[in-house]
């Protein structure tokens, strides 16, 4: 190194040390979150090393013995744990192809409604339940379904007084209903806001041009809004695929009861279950890192799809 | 502008289906609202719309007598105010330091609190950290882990960079330092950026349940979403009671009583919720402003 060079860093080196002085002040009020984010972040990430022990609550991390990739196998050779992908797979998926057309539809009609303060009186009930914790929606949702509350007296009005009193949330068989249909209650309403706001940044010329090609106010739909609407769509689409292995744990948790929970656990629940009632700290560990890995390889071969499919992504 | 006749029928259908729309989200609260208003024995025998059929105030009586109850809105309205404030704090103080480009290690420190939006240790090293940290079951479970988000720090951030850089650069000159700056002349200029992030973090403590369950087993912290938890998992485990009694004795019925899980849990609902019902019509556009924001970002 040249002389020169040499003095140039070094004066280099001197000023970014006066700048950083000048600047205690601020590194003071970013070091709240800088302190936050490692207390509460990366040494949470450190303790992932677990997955790869026999994890001894007594013995703590450094002292653990190692145990290789043995919880991974028992993720497969383990027949609840099989069990749990297949329901968070199940209920995602019906989610997102069921679920997401209907967001669609509703933001179509939504925005099909010309009294305007009629639309917003709409739109501010069906926010309502987002607002909702999960187990308020969970509550809401076994009065409504009680053997004396509203679902069972309208069963009795359509069939009759004859009819039986049932109680469909002790039924494992009602649960992906259950999921799917309170899933639509609490947010609908609210995932219409995004669309909405892309329908109204189409263009209004293109529904002028349209109107004099001839179009109906129907076709206008397929040929103006919803192409208009299109990147929206896939982005959304793309994170809602991404993920497709987080079954939502508030939901599933507040769901289950005694005749339920045995058939109807999902990844998130598993770990829970697994990891703090039962104390298999490593074999749940392992369960919640191979899902977040899982769940980035998906979000980016959807994305990656997503691009050539339609030139829109989320990066 | 010319409408068909189809069109016509169209709209009236769609006003029709929104309407019935509104009644489907209504009418399950509408309903508890009725249920907790009404006497517990006659509940039981089912038919209650959305009016109360003998009215009572016995089961709010019983909720708001309850200790532990009584206990549980206190560790949350706390939790709420501590945490909001606190947590807008670390924002607000983060998103002003960032903002500075000539920050030496800037985009080091961005990038540092970025990453954890991607990766996170999970629920169970959570769990360890914690209880290192001697935080479960205690009431700074709720404050701490959840004091920061990202990207309530960047929507912070992108406010605090409409503002113009002249005033800051005059407040400097009269010997203002970085503190006094954001306090003095940051804060009162960005309110509705910092309404907007205060009611986010308020809204998310209030209706957190998870933390609890996860967290804390003794009963001195719980919070009200949490006490909706534990009387829906209880009145469960009664109903499950119930049903085995009714199998073995057929017939001969108890005297029922006048409040029941039912009626219980249905003013423990109205309470823990009505705050969030009654305000939420009145902020929603902070709540759209987040859904917007994210969309752009995207």
């Amino acid at each position: 190194m040249t002389t020169p060079e040499k003095t140039m860093k070094a004066g280099h080196a001197r000023t970014t040390w006066r700048r950083i002085k000048q600047n205690k002040l601020l590194y003071a009020l970013l070091s709240g979150a800088l302190l936050w984010v490692i207390v509460f972040e990366y040494v949470p990430m450190a303790g992932i090393v677990m997955a790869f022990q026999d994890y001894d609550i007594f013995k703590g991390v450094f002292e653990s013995p190692f145990a290789g990739l043995k919880h991974f196998e028992a993720i497969i050779s383990t027949p609840a744990l099989s069990k749990a992908i297949a329901n968070t797979l199940l209920y995602s998926s019906v989610k997102l192809l069921f679920g997401f057309p209907l967001t669609i539809i509703l933001a179509l009609l939504l925005n099909e409604l010309r009294l305007m303060w009629f639309k917003r009186i709409v739109q501010t009930i069906s926010y309502m339940p987002h607002f909702l914790s999960w187990i308020a929606v969970a509550s809401l949702a076994y009065s409504f379904f009680e053997l004396y509350g509203p679902f069972n007296d309208l069963r009795l009005l359509l069939l009759g007084e004859d009819a039986s009193r049932i109680n469909i949330l002790m039924d494992s068989d009602n649960f992906l209903g259950l999921v799917f249909f309170s899933s639509v209650f609490k947010e609908i309403g609210w995932s219409t806001i995004i669309f909405l706001a892309a329908m109204a940044g189409v263009d209004p010329q293109l529904y002028e041009a349209a109107k004099v090609d001839g179009c109906s106010r129907f076709m206008q739909v397929f040929h103006v809004t919803l192409p208009g609407i299109l990147p929206t769509v896939m982005i959304i689409f793309i994170l809602q695929a991404g993920g497709i292995l987080n079954a939502n744990f508030e939901q599933i948790i507040g769901f289950q009861n005694l005749y339920t929970q045995q058939d109807t656990e999902v990844i998130n629940t598993i770990v829970y279950k697994y990891g703090l009632q039962q104390g298999k700290f490593s074999l749940a560990t392992a369960f919640g890192l191979a899902q977040g890995v899982c769940s980035f390889l998906i979000l980016y071969v959807v994305n990656k799809l997503a691009k050539k499919i339609s030139n829109v992504g989320i990066w | 502008m010319r409408t068909t006749k189809g069109e016509k029928l169209f709209n009236g259908f769609n006003v029709l289906f929104m309407l019935l729309l509104s009644v489907l989200f209504l009418y399950p609260y509408l309903n508890q609202l009725a249920v907790s208003f009404n006497d517990g024995s006659d509940t039981a025998y089912g038919g209650i719309t959305i009016f109360p059929r003998v009215w009572t105030l016995e089961n709010y009586e019983a909720v708001l007598s309850n200790e532990s109850f009584l206990r549980a809105a206190f560790v949350t309205v706390s939790r709420v105010v501590i945490g909001t404030a606190s947590g807008l704090f670390v924002t607000m103080a983060a998103a002003y330091a960032l903002l500075k480009k000539d920050l030496p290690g800037r985009n080091l420190f961005l990038t540092m609190l970025l990453i954890p939006t991607f990766i996170q240790g999970g629920m169970i090293p959570n769990f360890m950290l914690f209880r290192s940290l001697d935080l479960i079951n205690s009431f700074w479970v709720y404050i701490f882990p959840s004091m920061f988000v990202f990207y309530n720090m960047l929507v912070m951030r992108a406010y605090l960079g409409t503002i113009p850089i002249s005033l800051e650069e005059s407040a400097k000159l009269d010997g203002a330092n970085s503190a006094q700056i954001l306090f003095k002349l940051y804060l009162p200029l960005s309110m509705p950026v910092v309404a907007t992030i205060s009611l986010w973090i308020a809204v998310m403590h209030w209706n957190d349940w998870t933390t609890t369950l996860l967290y804390v087993q003794s009963s001195n912290v719980q919070t009200l979403q949490f006490m909706l938890y534990k009387i829906l998992k209880e009145s469960e485990l009664m109903m499950q009671m119930a049903v085995e009694r009714s199998m073995q004795s057929s017939g001969e019925s108890a005297a029922s009583p006048r409040i029941t899980p039912t009626s219980v849990r249905a003013a423990t609902l109205i309470v823990s919720t009505l705050p969030i019902v009654m305000v939420y019509p009145f902020v929603q556009k902070h709540f759209v402003k987040g859904v917007m924001l994210g969309a752009i970002k995207e």
